[in-house]
């Protein structure tokens, strides 16, 4: 028991001090990173070269869509450069897709929960993820994160939860349950989509079989890009939700 | 010669039935001398070409019944899943019961389908690639090397040797990963939340280590097909090699307050046991094999550079209980990080070093065995005209499921948790 004490002792707080400061960069790692154009100048001739690479068909003479974007780097040869923009990474479908290849001025969306405000609790549900979203939601729980501090506790049962964290491409088997447990949550409730493959499929796009979005099942509040986002992009997210994330509350949620 | 499978069971067709497993338990591991020793050469095998027969992604759910029904007074069945967070993904158990005691377990896979073996068809590997390291999240680095190896097999690609070598850092990074995350799973279960909060904090850890070495927290984008994709230049190596010696000492300190702890012991000592017939029979890979007392890990077994040069210490349990797995994962722990520091010492060694991959089965087929964090992967990969012509998975999970079944027979509801994670299984990795 003593010897329990001691270890945690020994081994400090190493909890991230966001969101009243900012990521540091191994908090929000390259996995999490969106790429962005160096100089938007020249956007078209970049998206003309990189169109070809991208797996996914994010990148297109309109803009960069970081929803359907899988972070492969295909396109960083091409003139893209990586950037960590945890805040930028996260909003309505529309605030996703960056014309011209630089984040629309605003992305305040919506927040459905700040009635809720400070006790948000969270159901996750998969819905036919590779497994990494999940372990990165779920991460979300351990001391390096800690969401509990901000009142963000994980619940075990929709009936009980205030925002339903959906990861994955909807399967067949998974888009009536999916819907089921969307209806069994009480209002005011939300809906996050996180990782490419919630939004539009990511890399499963366009895969026979695979022809619903989450969002073509349930409304959806808020979309985190990222093939998976990093915790704390979820983080934020959820905190969007309440109105309490960094770019809408300073740094103080 | 091992049992045939039970009359009206559905033993699959996939199942390997370990021809030589009694030879096999001559292997043991001498630490003083730095090696582990065979009875006969380790070579794929015509058994090994047995593997053809795949497990089928049905892409809709079913169930994986092992054996007759059970039926009696007052037995009911208790559906469980497919929508629930006590299983952070979506799959789900028949549990047959009168209340108490768990008297059948069936479970019910396929909900989390994407059909990736069939979506990769006609694709260029490197397209293909994308959707199978994205198979299972947490065992992306064996999917990508499984599948990159039989791409170069089925080509004839001559590999350089570095690359092989940073293959086999990503898997032992991500088996180190998925161990403790295991570990932390089953702390949680039995309520020792110190000892949860720790073990999370080391799983943590590991990925942030991934990521830093390469460039990914799941190590996804980190290959790609013939070609180095990312150099390990000698200061990423250097970092590396410092972090795990601290890693190494952090994860012994902690493994030592569990065995520690006797509530943590008793949850898990012979709970869910698998006997070593049975584990023979079901064809049992990985840590749930090596646990019930076989001597079979496909780094020894079948190995591939860089395992032929390296020194893999293997670990064994006798038991077949839960305890034994979360022992055999421990070990595994520590012979993965041993297996690093080995290859970081020997890295300049293998510069400009290539290798020839051995002649295919067939042309353009290549079959690639390896061991997963949760045991044997197999794939098999046949191109036409540069593009994948087929592909067929065998992975760890798949063939586990009967396992866990039978080894909750008998056992009481609140061990349901103890007895899954004990043995690593993952939907995402069953139903692709």
């Amino acid at each position: 028991m003593s010897s329990w004490v001691e270890r945690a002792w020994k081994k400090g707080i190493v909890t991230t001090s966001y969101p009243a400061e900012p990521a540091t960069e191994e908090e929000a790692p390259p996995s999490g990173r969106a790429p962005q154009v160096a100089d938007c100048s020249s956007f078209a001739a970049f998206a003309a070269a990189a169109e070809s690479h991208c797996p996914t068909r994010a990148i297109g003479a309109s803009g960069l869509d970081q929803g359907k974007c899988i972070r492969c780097s295909r396109c960083l040869p091409s003139g893209f450069r990586a950037a960590a923009e945890l805040e930028a990474a996260s909003g309505g479908r529309s605030s996703l897709l960056w014309i011209d290849g630089v984040p629309p001025k605003s992305t305040a969306a919506p927040a459905p929960l700040a009635p809720i405000g400070r006790s948000i609790t969270v159901f996750l549900m998969d819905a036919g993820s590779c497994n990494a979203c999940n372990l990165e939601v779920l991460a979300l729980a351990n001391p390096y994160y800690d969401a509990h501090r901000l009142g963000i506790s994980f619940t075990n049962s929709p009936r009980h939860a205030d925002v339903l964290v959906v990861v994955g491409v909807p399967t067949a088997g998974l888009v009536e349950p999916l819907k089921r447990t969307y209806e069994a949550m009480p209002s005011p409730k939300a809906v996050l989509a996180v990782g490419a493959c919630a939004i539009d499929g990511g890399i499963f796009e366009n895969t026979p079989g695979l022809d619903s979005t989450v969002r073509s099942v349930v409304p959806v509040d808020l979309f985190v890009s990222g093939c998976p986002p990093p915790p704390l992009a979820v983080l934020d997210g959820i905190l969007r939700l309440a109105g309490r994330d960094r770019t809408r509350s300073g740094g103080s949620p | 010669m091992s049992a045939p499978p039970p009359a009206g069971g559905s033993v699959p067709a996939r199942a390997l039935t370990y021809v030589d497993a009694e030879r096999t338990l001559a292997l043991r591991t001498d630490y003083e001398r730095k090696e582990t020793i065979f009875e006969r050469p380790p070579e794929l095998s015509s058994e090994d070409l047995g593997l053809v027969e795949h497990w089928q992604a049905r892409g809709r759910p079913h169930r994986l019944p092992v054996g007759e029904s059970v039926e009696g007074y007052g037995v009911f069945t208790f559906p469980y899943g497919p929508v629930t967070m006590g299983v952070p993904e979506s799959g789900a158990f028949d549990i047959r019961t009168y209340g108490e005691r768990v008297l059948e377990l069936v479970p019910e896979v396929g909900y989390k389908s994407r059909r990736i073996a069939s979506a990769v068809v006609g694709r260029v590997p490197a397209d293909a690639l994308l959707r199978v390291e994205r198979f299972a999240g947490n065992f992306s680095a064996s999917h990508a090397a499984a599948f990159l190896g039989a791409v170069e097999v089925a080509n004839g690609i001559r590999v350089p040797e570095e690359e092989l070598w940073t293959r086999a850092l990503a898997q032992e990074l991500q088996r180190v990963y998925n161990h403790v995350r295991l570990i932390a799973r089953v702390a949680e279960a039995a309520s020792q939340n110190v000892g949860l909060a720790q073990a999370h904090a080391l799983a943590e850890e590991s990925l942030r280590l991934m990521a830093r070495t390469f460039g990914h927290r799941w190590a996804f984008g980190a290959f790609a097909p013939g070609n180095r994709f990312r150099r390990l230049g000698p200061d990423d190596r250097r970092a590396l090699g410092e972090r795990l010696r601290a890693y190494d000492r952090e994860f012994a300190s902690l493994w030592e307050l569990f065995l520690g702890s006797r509530t943590f012991i008793d949850r898990i000592q012979s709970t869910a046991l698998v006997s070593r017939a049975d584990a023979i029979r079901w064809g049992a890979v990985g840590p749930t094999l090596r646990a019930s007392g076989v001597a079979w890990d496909d780094r020894l077994r079948a190995p591939s550079p860089p395992y032929t040069d390296l020194f893999v210490p293997l670990a064994q349990g006798s038991e077949g209980d839960a305890l034994a797995r979360v022992l055999v994962r421990e070990e595994e722990v520590r012979s993965s990080l041993l297996l690093v520091e080995q290859m970081l010492d020997r890295w300049t060694s293998v510069r400009g070093g290539e290798y020839v991959p051995r002649p295919p089965v067939e042309p353009g087929r290549g079959i690639v065995r390896l061991e997963a964090p949760s045991g044997d992967l197999v794939y098999d990969v046949r191109l036409a005209d540069g593009r994948v012509a087929a592909l067929g998975v065998r992975t760890p999970s798949q063939v586990n499921w009967p396992l866990f079944a039978l080894g909750m027979r008998g056992a009481v509801f609140t061990d349901f948790h103890f007895a899954l994670e004990s043995f690593g299984l993952a939907f995402a990795d069953t139903d692709g």
